[in-house]
């Protein structure tokens, strides 16, 4: 019985002891599984476990004037951070707050590295460290370990104020800076990079500036409070971009303007590039590094609108200056020719509505020719004229010369002009354009708006004879535009002639100009800001700055050969041709003494 | 004491667990040796202490107050809840300062003293009333440890307990009545009896999502003993260990550990050892029987050996990813003062049961 029984335990025990068999042998089997034939798949989830690595920062490459002047490069700082591996003990921590007393304090310090071991992550504890201080955090380093040196770049610009707009700025990548560059660079990742370029060149020339990531490699524990660098892989720099800007005639121009708001913009008609384009006032480049939100709010609410480039966003009605392209058109339809004259007495009168037009010069310039109508700026002689042009004519004009397209393809931001056509006016007032409009647009009224890169390269379409290309910083735009005219060399010599006596010919709007053995020809402009219908409200205007007239002149020289055009817009500035012309004059003798 | 060869393979098996033990606690925790000696000795001192008393001591002696050991560790496991210390979310440590205990460790012992000592009063005969009592005895004394909370140690706590009355010659039926019953109430008492941290490690364990971190626990644990590969990275060279990538790696997953070092090589070498060891001394603990009429020894030596090699396996299985992550620890791998004590004294007591040793 007893014995019997006995048997069941053994029998009970056997099988419990070969159940712990078979889970024995199971358990080999997962194992030779795991270590023999998933081993290599496994080891190499733990190399991606412990082995990361981070981005390095390239150095963006360097932006140089065309006569190889560099207008902004990155430069090493140094900054301090907390070192993870080794924290800061008490000791160190005295000890660098003694060292930098003037610029932290102890309290300061501990707070940053409780935070910096609280969150795991490398606090910067002083920024941009000057040689004196780099040089005492270096010689007492054993006193301070658990802090540590970091090296970074900072973007630092020319300091003159005439660069800003064409450099333009860099600053923290957006969601709409990620979209925007995503469109134009290939495998563009946005999570790389911190700052980009916010506006000109900087914007454009993103891709080319940034240079690629460097890579630092390491050994990290999970909890990522352990780093052990394995290797290093260096980063390539950005490449270096050459602008057509020339370093002493773009800080001329800007100190020129004296302060005033207004623009200048060269384009040499060698190639189309563009020496200068200033816009004032600005600040500069550096200015805006660092700069708070309220201070920047600050510069975007200044009524001088330091942040807008008026060089390539700003839209001015052209006035007089428009009345050489006019002028060939006029030509080139037969509406009239150099022999035609009038009788100008200082209005126009516009019979289909009745109505009268005051020009600027009180009883009016007498018998009138296309020549004296130029030199003396005529307004009723235009009028005139621009009652015949045909609607569909003078748009293929404007389409001609660039109105209604982008211009630059390297100026960022930029602007186009608008085209004045039946589209446009029915968008913007409900209705095609009438007669009446023409009288207006006629002397570069009204609705004709021009940038002043627009009005520059409009000089320099005169001063080559209708042909062009467009204007560029960086990259040259091979392609071939004319103005849609047809007229005789003889007709160029004419107009040339005509834009030579406006600066030359004592009667000449530009005569005060005093341009010299330079050898300009040009145009001067009087935009007005307010409609004026008789001169008492015309003396009333005068007395607001803001209201005054801008001053403008086009021109080229030297007029034999030209070489460049330039525009120069001085808002509320009046006279063309007493503020703007100077202006111009002494911007093209700095660039022409160069050659 | 008489050594022949069976004893001696015993002796030496055991010997070379306890010593790799040790020196995986040792490279697991710091590279300071003092941990690898106070392992080591630790170990070795509570087997030969026990073993020693317990010799010393009559076995009729520890079985008749074998319900007041019991009745005394349900004390104190309650007492736990009070007074204990909190790690990871649940109470079960009795902090001695040099030591700290999990007096729930014991219950395994104490459960089996009470048990031998109520059945060899009926001779080991089994009626419904004992078995009912002892199955109650069982579930109620498990409750405690369940609601520190502690589900894993409740379960095993259970699974040997029925494994011990198995050994005892309870009638099967129960059992095969209890799995039904178990099938049955399984969606019941997950949906009411279960924390949301044990459901969380149930669940884990069926999910493919690899960011629930018992999932990741249980990933970084198969590409510790992946990375060792056949040969394994070599001793103190585990980099899973150095980078800090897996968790419990010096209590419930140090075996993965070992494995990255010592690879399938080493592997297969402590399975073969903890396989000789536990089959020679179930298979010796199996003949107590031709000494005597008295089935005590008998049935505690083999109820001990069997749960020294089911805790291993548990762990092995835990670990390898077979079944749900339950907290286990791996006998004579895991530092912790209270499963060394543990299997330490069930060692003692094997070879203590009469007449083992001669």
């Amino acid at each position: 019985m007893k014995d019997n029984r006995f048997a069941i335990y053994r029998g009970r025990t056997r099988l419990l002891l070969s159940i712990f068999i078979i889970i024995l042998v199971i358990s080999t089997g997962r194992f030779f599984y795991l270590q023999a034939i998933k081993g290599t798949e496994l080891r190499d989830l733990r190399e991606q476990n412990i082995n990361d690595f981070e981005y390095i920062y390239p150095k963006r490459g360097r932006i140089l004037s065309r006569d190889g002047i560099v207008l902004a490069e990155d430069r090493k700082v140094y900054s301090i951070a907390i070192d993870l591996e080794q924290k800061p003990s008490e000791k160190s921590i005295q000890a660098f707050s003694n060292i930098f007393s003037d610029r932290t304090s102890f309290e300061e310090i501990k707070s940053r590295v409780e935070e910096s071991l609280k969150f795991r992550r490398s606090e910067v504890v002083l920024t941009k460290l000057g040689q004196e201080e780099l040089a005492k955090f270096l010689v007492r380093g054993e006193d301070l370990t658990g802090f540590s040196i970091i090296e970074d770049y900072e973007r630092q610009y020319d300091p003159h104020p005439s660069f800003f707009h064409v450099l333009g700025h860099m600053g923290y990548l957006t969601e709409s800076d990620a979209a925007h560059f995503s469109t134009r660079i290939d495998d563009y990742d946005s999570k790389l990079w911190r700052k980009v370029g916010k506006s000109g060149i900087e914007r454009v020339y993103e891709n080319e500036l940034q240079g690629k990531h460097g890579k630092k490699f390491f050994q990290r524990n999970a909890r990522g409070d352990r780093r052990v660098i394995t290797g290093e892989e260096p980063f390539s720099e950005g490449n270096e971009i050459i602008i057509s800007i020339d370093y002493e005639a773009q800080k001329l121009a800007y100190e020129l303007m004296q302060g005033n708001k207004g623009s200048i913009v060269v384009i040499d008609l060698k190639d189309f590039s563009i020496p200068v384009a200033v816009s004032t006032p600005s600040i500069s480049a550096n200015d805006l590094r660092g700069i708070s939100s309220s201070q920047y709010q600050e510069l975007l609410n200044d009524s001088s609108r330091p942040l807008f480039n008026r060089a390539f966003m700003g839209l001015y009605p052209p006035g007089s200056s428009i009345k050489p392209l006019f002028a060939t058109f006029a030509i080139s339809n037969s509406y009239t020719s150099w022999d035609e004259t009038i009788f100008d007495d200082g209005f126009f009168r516009f019979e289909e509505e009745q109505r009268v037009f005051n020009a600027w010069k009180e009883g009016g310039h007498g018998y009138t020719d296309l020549n004296k109508a130029l030199v003396e700026s005529s307004n009723p002689f235009f009028m005139n004229l621009s009652v015949k042009y045909e609607k569909s004519k003078f748009v293929e004009l404007l389409k001609s010369s660039s109105f209604g397209s982008k211009l630059c393809e390297d100026c960022y931001p930029h602007q186009y002009s608008p085209l004045i056509d039946d589209a446009w006016k029915r968008k913007n007032f409900g209705k095609d354009l009438f007669k009446g409009d023409f009288i207006n647009l006629g002397i570069g009224q009204g609705y004709m708006l021009t940038t002043p890169l627009h009005l520059s390269l409009i000089a320099g379409m005169l001063a080559s004879k209708g042909q062009y290309k467009l204007p560029y910083l960086v990259r040259k735009n091979e392609l071939d535009f004319s103005i849609d005219v047809e007229i005789q060399e003889a007709d160029w010599v004419k107009l040339n002639q005509a834009l030579i006596d406006v600066v030359y010919s004592s009667n000449g709007t530009g005569y005060r100009i005093k341009a010299g053995n330079l050898n300009l020809a040009g145009k001067s402009g009087t935009a007005q800001v307010v409609d004026i219908n008789s001169r008492e409200e015309y003396d009333e205007v005068r007395k607001n700055i803001n209201l005054r007239d801008h001053a403008i002149f086009i021109g080229y020289a030297p007029f034999d050969d030209p070489r460049y055009s330039i525009a120069v817009i001085v808002e509320n500035g009046e006279s063309g041709g007493r503020v703007a012309g100077p202006i111009a004059r002494d911007v093209l003798e700095e660039l022409i003494d160069d050659i | 004491m008489i050594f022949d060869l069976r004893t001696a393979t015993i002796i030496v098996s055991l010997a070379l667990i306890i010593l790799v033990g040790s020196l995986t606690v040792y490279s697991v925790t710091s590279i300071d040796i003092y941990y690898f000696f106070r392992f080591l000795l630790i170990s070795i001192f509570a087997i030969l202490l026990v073993t020693l008393i317990f010799n010393q001591i009559n076995l009729n002696r520890i079985l008749s107050v074998g319900w007041v050991l019991f009745l005394l560790n349900i004390i104190i496991v309650l007492s736990v809840e009070f007074l204990g210390s909190e790690v990871k979310g649940s109470k079960r440590w009795l902090d001695f300062g040099f030591l700290s205990l999990q007096p729930s460790e014991f219950m395994k012992i104490t459960f089996a003293l009470f048990v031998i000592q109520y059945l060899r009063f009926y001779s080991f005969q089994f009626n419904t009333f004992r078995t009912l009592f002892l199955l109650a005895v069982l579930f109620i004394s498990a409750i405690p440890i369940i609601i520190q909370p502690d589900l894993g140690t409740g379960l095993v706590y259970i699974l040997l307990g029925l494994m011990l009355l198995f050994i005892c010659g309870m009638n099967k039926f129960y059992f095969v009545g209890m799995a039904g019953f178990g099938i049955l109430l399984s969606p019941i008492i997950y949906s009411f009896g279960l924390t949301t941290y044990q459901k969380s490690r149930i669940v884990s364990w069926f999910s493919s999502d690899q960011n629930l971190s018992e999932k990741w626990n249980i990933l970084q644990s198969e590409i510790s003993i992946g990375s060792g590969g056949l040969l394994g990275e070599g001793f103190l060279n585990s980099k899973q260990n150095e980078f800090n990538f897996l968790p419990e790696a010096d209590t419930d997953f140090i075996f993965s550990i070992y494995a990255e070092q010592f690879g399938f090589l080493g592997v297969l070498s402590i399975f073969m050892l903890l396989g000789l060891f536990i089959v020679l001394t179930t298979v010796i603990s199996m003949e107590q029987k031709r000494l005597t009429d008295d089935l005590s020894p008998y049935f505690l030596g083999t109820y001990f050996c069997l749960v020294i090699g089911f805790s291993f396996l548990l762990n092995i299985l835990m670990v390898s990813g077979l079944i749900p992550v339950v907290g286990l620890p791996l006998p004579f791998f895991t530092k912790g003062g209270s499963s060394l004590l543990c299997f330490s004294i069930m060692i003692g007591l094997i070879f203590s049961s009469r007449n083992f040793l001669r």
